[in-house]
């Protein structure tokens, strides 16, 4: 919204900004801009009162934590209480959360004001914000093309400055797909660093919740907000707090950056270009660029569509038309029933051994080969998604969509983090470089993506 | 008849927490639908809490009092059930991989156990859930098909009931049984039955199912494989419209599978609680007892406790006489269970000590073990209480000879050879002595009076 994160917070904190007047702008540009774009499918009513509780707290020189008086977007698959938490479905069209998920009580104990719940492609099943019940969201950074997903809303938000940072969720590539397509930064966190509660499954192994935001600082901060263990949960790592922001100006001149061949194989060459010359740019701050092997990613993108699909047939049960509007196949589009067709026909007994255990192993298999590659170097650095947005509109078979997810989707098997920063444009369209880091490597990530951050 | 018989039992664990929430578990008390949060009523993005280790720990001890090899050193999932049913908020059901397996209790062989979670409860008439049950923890134990008549069915039943009992582990108020049973005779299908609540109920559900099936058999039709429910109202089964489901069996993504370490079974296996079968043979041998007082003992834990308790302090053998007859006899009278009883081991051990000492008789002794079951007090005083004051020997002769006096026709009869005039006899003396008297005491002294009465006529005539 003009300004970097880091500006804005110190304005707010000094008293120039008023969370209040902040919050304002936000809800103007909202007003103004999503009739177009469709980032939000629904505004938190007490936003303003929110924010003058956070205005108080500052005037009184109180704690009013890191976030203070920040507009954040939610993805609609968040739960926040008493907004309509819908995952832009019919099924959960009236379904008004009853809690709030874990972050987002973190964001709120920060001084993070909820501004609304962003569109996304339904039940985050989509890599182009075009399966949203509510309408496909517009990209701000190429108006008429797609912004990516299924974050769609989120990063459109972000983008065409609706609100300051937004909690989003990456299952295939989700947080990073949209942060390509629209220009902005996000991170996928490692698998466990932030807490899932509250998080609408796609698939619970994959899904984890990350930040978009307009630059690397404010990635960092959402980031540092929300992880760290919940003990309430199983899966969270053990980690009490984490801290990225201290390193984050750290020079990057002893880092190993790693490259692969498979990247320019699996890309459109106008996109390998862009890469190519945000590569030259990290070897020119400093770090050393070396090549390693990935012999099996392209494996990634079918393992992760089997199990996400038997995750998500499992996920969706719940949604039987008894408590929750209608019975979701009786309502949810096509990508959402096909893959609860799949995720059914893979899970049945007779199919034991054959789709879903080998799809498991090829997971530890890319576990095992990003880990090799990774001992090697800090970072991994390629392409975010083969290929440029299409044009919102333009009929592209599930085969064509589900490819949007070919660098994405060895990630989240590999339970990695990855974080993907705007490394140049093709035609006026933006271009994501996608970082990826170590098992609990964001903090290299974040400082690989702020050294590049600063040259442009 | 050859028949194969097998079943799969489930028994909800007494933990004070439900499985994957901190949800308290006394659903029968609270409110419908107030024992709930997100996580056990599956709202959208509800995460699991890490599984409640008391019911893990719970399903390790009773699969080691049924004689399990616990799984030590490999991965235990809690994997997701799927069925579609107003009860189930998840649209899956939480169940473990066996905890333990190769057991065995009377018999049967154990195939394995596991860790379940109760779905709500649904009410098909008002249409209405209640999910204070939803998430409740469960024991599950399969059998193989070992059992080869409704009798040995009901005989393993009774004692697998006996086993949860005692392990302490279970919830102990009735109707928390649910058991599903498998049935194929000789030339048939394997057919299931669900819907069975208690032992007898599983064992009329078995014997209408042999008769209906030995019928289609001997009839020359075909038994279907079907799943049959019992309605335990008419005692017979019936065919449950259910499509034959996929369950979708996946591990729960959710929730990280544990590891059980042979250094934690032993720990359990060490504070364990001994089994009723293993007790009763040891109640034989430590207390030279017979196997039948020892039987009637060890049928509920607390009766088996408080025996041992009393038997330190007074002869054994008299106290499993008591226990199996008089004590029994007052419990079952006053419809009690063991763990109902208030009276401290020394007030009876006392009791029997009055007994043995004969102070009192053992009828009188069970007067006062009445008053002790209802109204715990020292047994000196309950004595007191009751006017059954030790006779004197006096006053017995007193009521003797009055008896005799009043009634000349008993006692004529009684010389005539009517020995029942002598029972008649007693009857008054006792009413005379308001039941202080021992009845021993009584016939002889009657005897006693009545043949010198008897040498006195003859001298007379």
């Amino acid at each position: 919204m003009g300004r970097g994160t880091l500006e804005k917070l110190d304005a707010i904190h000094r008293g120039e900004l008023s969370a209040v007047e902040n919050v304002q702008r936000a809800l103007e540009q909202i007003e103004k801009l999503d009739k177009q774009i469709k980032a939000f499918i629904e505004l938190n009513p007490n936003a303003r009162a929110e924010a003058e509780a956070v205005d108080r707290r500052i005037k009184r020189g109180e704690r009013a934590g890191k976030l203070a008086g920040l507009a954040i977007g939610a993805k609609s698959n968040i739960n926040v209480g008493d907004l309509r938490t819908t995952c832009a479905s019919k099924t959960l069209g009236n379904y008004v959360a009853t809690y709030d998920a874990e972050v987002v009580k973190r964001v709120r104990a920060a001084g993070g004001i909820i501004i609304g719940m962003n569109n996304m492609d339904e039940f985050a099943c989509g890599s182009s914000g075009e399966t949203s019940a509510f309408g496909p969201t517009d990209n701000p950074a190429a108006p008429g093309r797609i912004p990516g997903g299924s974050s769609s809303g989120s990063a459109a938000a972000i983008a065409a400055g609706m609100c300051d940072l937004c909690l989003a969720s990456d299952t295939g590539g989700s947080i990073r797909n949209p942060a390509s397509h629209c220009g902005v930064v996000g991170i996928r966190p490692t698998q466990g660093l932030v807490p899932s509660h509250g998080l609408i499954e796609l698939s619970v192994s994959f899904d984890q919740i990350g930040p978009l935001a307009p630059d690397v600082y404010g990635t960092a901060l959402m980031l540092e907000t929300i992880a760290g263990r919940n003990p309430d949960e199983c899966t969270t790592l053990d980690l009490s707090s984490v801290n990225y922001l201290d390193k984050l100006d750290v020079k990057i001149e002893s880092i190993r950056v790693g490259t692969s061949p498979k990247f320019s194989e699996l890309t459109d060459p106008a996109v390998m270009k862009v890469i190519d010359g945000a590569v030259e740019k990290l070897h020119d701050l400093g770090a050393e660029v070396v090549e390693v092997e990935l012999p099996h990613l392209e494996k990634g993108l079918s393992a992760y569509y089997v199990i996400m699909s038997a995750e998500f047939f499992s996920a969706t049960r719940k949604f039987d038309g008894r408590k929750y509007g209608r019975r979701i196949e009786e309502v949810c589009g096509d990508e959402v029933l096909r893959r609860i067709k799949c995720g059914d026909y893979i899970s049945r007994k007779e199919q034991r051994g054959k789709y879903y255990q080998r799809a498991l192993q090829v997971r530890t298999l890319l576990r095992r080969e990003f880990k090799e590659a990774l001992d090697r170097v800090d970072v991994i650095v390629g392409p975010t998604v083969p290929k440029l947005p299409h044009e919102l509109g333009t009929k592209l078979s599930p085969a064509e969509m589900r490819a949007y997810d070919y660098l994405t989707s060895p990630i989240s098997l590999a339970g990695t983090c990855a974080g993907v920063i705007k490394a140049g444009e093709v035609n006026g369209i933006p271009v994501g470089l996608q970082v990826q880091g170590r098992v609990l490597g964001e903090g290299t990530v974040l400082r690989v993506m702020h050294a590049l951050e600063a040259v442009k | 008849m050859k028949m194969k018989i097998g079943f799969e039992v489930h028994e909800q664990l007494a933990t004070k927490r439900k499985l994957c929430c901190d949800c308290p578990t006394n659903y029968r008390d609270a409110p419908p639908n107030t024992n709930v949060c997100p996580i056990c009523t599956a709202m959208p993005g509800a995460k699991p809490m890490p599984p409640n280790e008391r019911a893990v720990d719970a399903v390790i001890e009773i699969a080691l009092m049924l004689g399990c090899d616990v799984v030590i050193d490999q991965p235990i999932y809690i994997q997701r059930k799927h069925y579609d049913y107003p009860d189930l908020p998840a649209g899956y059901q939480h169940s473990s991989t066996p905890i333990g397996v190769n057991g065995e209790l009377v018999g049967v062989k154990i195939r394995e156990v596991h860790l379940e979670e109760d779905p709500g409860a649904y009410d098909p008439v008002a249409g209405t859930v209640d999910f204070n049950r939803s998430g409740i923890p469960l024991v599950e134990i399969v059998t193989e098909p070992d059992m080869h008549s409704p009798e040995e069915a009901r005989r393993f039943m009774r004692q697998l009931m006996l086993v949860l009992d005692y392990s302490g582990k279970v919830r102990p108020e009735a109707g928390t049984l649910r058991a599903d049973t498998n049935i194929s005779i000789e030339g048939g299908t394997r057919v299931e039955i669900k819907n069975i609540n208690s032992t007898k109920g599983a064992y009329h559900a078995i014997k209408f199912e042999v008769m209906r099936q030995k019928g289609l058999i001997d009839r020359g039709e075909v038994i279907l494989y079907e799943t049959r429910a019992y309605l335990e109202s008419q005692m017979i089964t019936i065919p449950m419209r259910m499509k034959v489901v996929d369950f979708h069996v996946i591990p729960d993504p959710d929730i990280f599978p544990f590891i059980i370490d042979r250094a934690h079974v032993e720990a359990i296996r060490k504070r364990m609680v001994e089994t009723p079968h293993l007790r009763e043979r040891r109640l034989v041998k430590q207390y030279q007892i017979s196997q039948a007082a020892a039987g009637v003992i060890v049928s509920e834990r607390e009766l088996a406790d408080l025996f041992e308790a009393v038997a330190k302090q007074i002869d054994p053998k008299l106290t499993a006489t008591w226990f199996r007859t008089r004590l029994k006899k007052v419990l079952n009278y006053m419809k009690l269970r063991a763990a109902d009883i208030k009276f401290t081991p020394k007030q009876f051990a006392g009791l029997l000590q009055m007994v043995k000492l004969k102070r009192v008789t053992p009828e009188q002794g069970e007067l006062v073990l009445r008053e002790l079951v209802k109204k715990p007090a020292e047994p000196e005083k309950l004595l007191r209480k009751l006017g059954l004051a030790p006779l004197k020997r006096a006053e017995l002769e007193a009521a003797v000879v009055k008896a005799i006096k009043e009634n000349p026709k008993a006692v004529k009869d009684y010389l005539k050879g009517r020995k029942e005039a002598l029972n008649f006899l007693a009857g008054k003396v006792m009413k005379l002595t308001r039941g202080r008297a021992d009845p021993r005491r009584i016939t002889k002294l009657l005897r006693a009076k009545l043949r010198s009465s008897k040498r006195r006529k003859k001298k007379r005539a």
